[in-house]
């Protein structure tokens, strides 16, 4: 559905993609893994029509529609709330192509868990409140790929089940493809088939049970503790990762392995 | 009393006066639709930058043709240096806030129009008639301008509305579904400074700020809803318009600044009337 040939992006002379190719077929779950400034929300704009890369071919299947198929929760969304209008008012203008019901609106703003503040004006709801909203609206979207960039920023627990909820089913009964971004590692590497690893080199896995502790420790330049991930099948819910320097590699060229790794598994 | 109510009776005996009515009425409504927009999209220092960058089109103008019977050569050299104006605003600099460029380049533009203007303008003081408007001379021309940017106007901001609320709130959002976004801007500005530009004579290319901006801010401070917003800021707009007017005939004053001025007075008026209605509550 999504294919990415050899994308390359940079900021002036600064490299922030290499290369970067992969496809995303329906159903399919990526996540995008690495430390901050490694490029993946870069590459999500790129995806989203936001930014153009400098090189590389980036297409969608020719029943895609750019215009509606593809629904983006960005990273940083300052909504301008200058104008006092209320969630649904905010959820009908943003949806000028679909005509919505009000069951349809009630529905997902209960999926989300932001029901009760449907009438309320978007300018005096929460930061986390808004998220809700926004990922109200991308259910509402229906969409065949769904993008979303550090979504649990600004959710509380509950709210992060509520969100795991909803892409399992949007995955299972619509065939939505979903990418996204994230750093609840646990979280993401149990939800998504498939891994890409970013920070300035990428690595790819076509499963991501073969996302091994190393691998993951040599993109983000850090040791991990308390990281689960499918080896041996046991899950644990509850861990965190502690990065202990979760900084900036960008400026420190012999920091990052000027090779470049693409490891592509098949089963 | 008796006087203030016969000089109303006069905006039906001129004509004049009876055009003058009603592209007031006409700009000021036009006013309103933008106004909300004007400040929600954070564009009211471009839509100063656009009004006070006409002074070096009025100069040029004024310096080559005896610009009241010429309103075409006016409005090409103000339509040139506003659109500069315009552009510069939405070509982007990588390194420095958009406004200091523009405050910069307005500024030296009305400079270089003083300069212009001393050098070479014949008639010394018509420069003033532009910038702060004088409605003595309107004629039915500008009547049916202002007729014509009002229905452009609502056809192209309040039927599509919901389009503009839609890039205004989330641009994003807006861009991630293939608005073009870079069109929707430069459309504003294109409209603002058009909307600017023929206010010359009613309101002056200065003044007409206080209408731009006005309406919306007093909606926007009051309104709980979109639609409550745009009738706000039409009623505003349709309470001081014929005030101001009607005043500004009655002390012979001129009519863009007692326009302002009667606008600011609602406004100020309406925010103490906010403050101590929650006093009251308290
Ligand atoms: N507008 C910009 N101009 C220059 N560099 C930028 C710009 N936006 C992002 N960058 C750089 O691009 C790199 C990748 O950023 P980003 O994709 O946001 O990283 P992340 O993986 O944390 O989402 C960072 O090093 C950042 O400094
Ligand atoms: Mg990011």
């Amino acid at each position: 559905m999504l294919h990415l040939k050899n994308i390359s992006f940079h900021y002036g002379e600064k490299p922030i993609l290499q290369n970067i190719s992969f496809d995303v077929m329906a159903r399919d779950t990526l996540g995008i893994l690495g430390p901050n400034g490694g490029g993946k929300s870069t590459l999500m704009k790129i995806i989203a029509g936001l930014l153009k890369p400098s090189s590389g071919d980036i297409f969608f299947d020719s029943f895609f529609n750019v215009n509606k198929d593809l629904s983006y929760i960005p990273q940083s969304n300052e909504l301008n709330t200058i104008f006092p209008l209320k969630v649904t008012e905010f959820l009908t203008i943003s949806l000028l192509n679909k005509k919505l019901t009000s069951d349809e609106i009630n529905h997902a703003l209960n999926l989300s868990g932001v029901a009760h503040k449907k009438d309320s004006l978007l300018q005096e709801l929460s930061g986390g409140e808004r998220q809700r909203v926004l990922i109200a609206r991308s259910i509402l979207e229906s969409p065949k790929i769904l993008l979303l960039d550090e979504p649990t920023k600004g959710l509380d627990g509950q709210g992060i089940d509520q969100l795991l909820k909803i892409l399992k089913e949007l995955k299972e009964k619509q065939n939505t493809a979903i990418i996204i971004i994230d750093h609840n590692i646990n979280e993401v590497v149990r939800f998504c088939d498939k891994i890409l690893c970013l920070n300035k080199t990428y690595h790819w896995h076509d499963h991501s049970e073969l996302l091994t502790k190393n691998i993951l420790e040599d993109i983000y330049h850090c040791e991990f503790e308390h990281l689960k991930l499918h080896e041996g099948g046991k899950h644990n819910h509850h861990d965190h990762i502690f990065c202990q320097h979760d900084h900036d590699h960008s400026h420190d060229p012999k920091a990052v392995n000027p090779k470049k790794h693409k490891y592509l598994f098949k089963k | 009393m008796e006087n203030f109510l016969l000089s109303i009776q006069d905006f039906f005996q001129y004509e004049f006066l009876l055009y003058a009515f009603i592209a007031t009425l006409l700009l000021a409504l036009t006013c309103a639709l933008i106004s909300p927009l004007i400040i929600a999209r954070k564009n009211s220092f471009i839509g100063a930058a656009i009004s006070h960058s006409t002074l070096l089109g009025l100069a040029i103008a004024l310096s080559i043709t005896q610009a009241e019977n010429d309103f075409l050569v006016l409005f090409i050299t103000v339509m040139i240096t506003t659109l500069l104006t315009s552009f510069l605003a939405i070509s982007k600099t990588d390194k420095t806030p958009d406004d200091s460029k523009l405050g910069i380049f307005y500024t030296s533009t009305m400079a270089l129009g003083i300069l212009i203007y001393s050098l070479g303008s014949h008639q010394k003081n018509n420069l003033i008639n532009f910038l702060f408007g004088n409605i003595l001379l309107l004629n039915l021309n500008d009547l049916w301008i202002s007729l014509g940017i009002f229905l452009f106007t609502f056809t192209t901001i309040l039927i599509p509305l919901k389009h503009w609320l839609f890039v205004t709130i989330d641009p994003i959002g807006a861009e991630a579904r293939r608005y073009k976004l870079k069109k929707y801007q430069l459309f504003f500005y294109l409209l603002m400074t058009l909307v600017i530009v023929t206010s010359v004579k009613l309101a002056g290319t200065i003044l007409i700020e206080t209408m731009l901006l006005t309406p919306g801010f007093f909606a926007l401070n009051f309104a709980r809803s979109i639609k409550q917003t745009f009738i706000y800021s039409i009623l505003f707009a349709l309470i001081t318009a014929p005030l101001g007017l009607i005043l500004a005939n009655y002390f012979s004053l001129p009519s863009g600044a007692t326009l302002a001025v009667v606008q600011f007075s609602l406004l100020m008026l309406s925010f103490l009337l906010k403050f101590l209605s929650q006093k009251i509550r308290v």
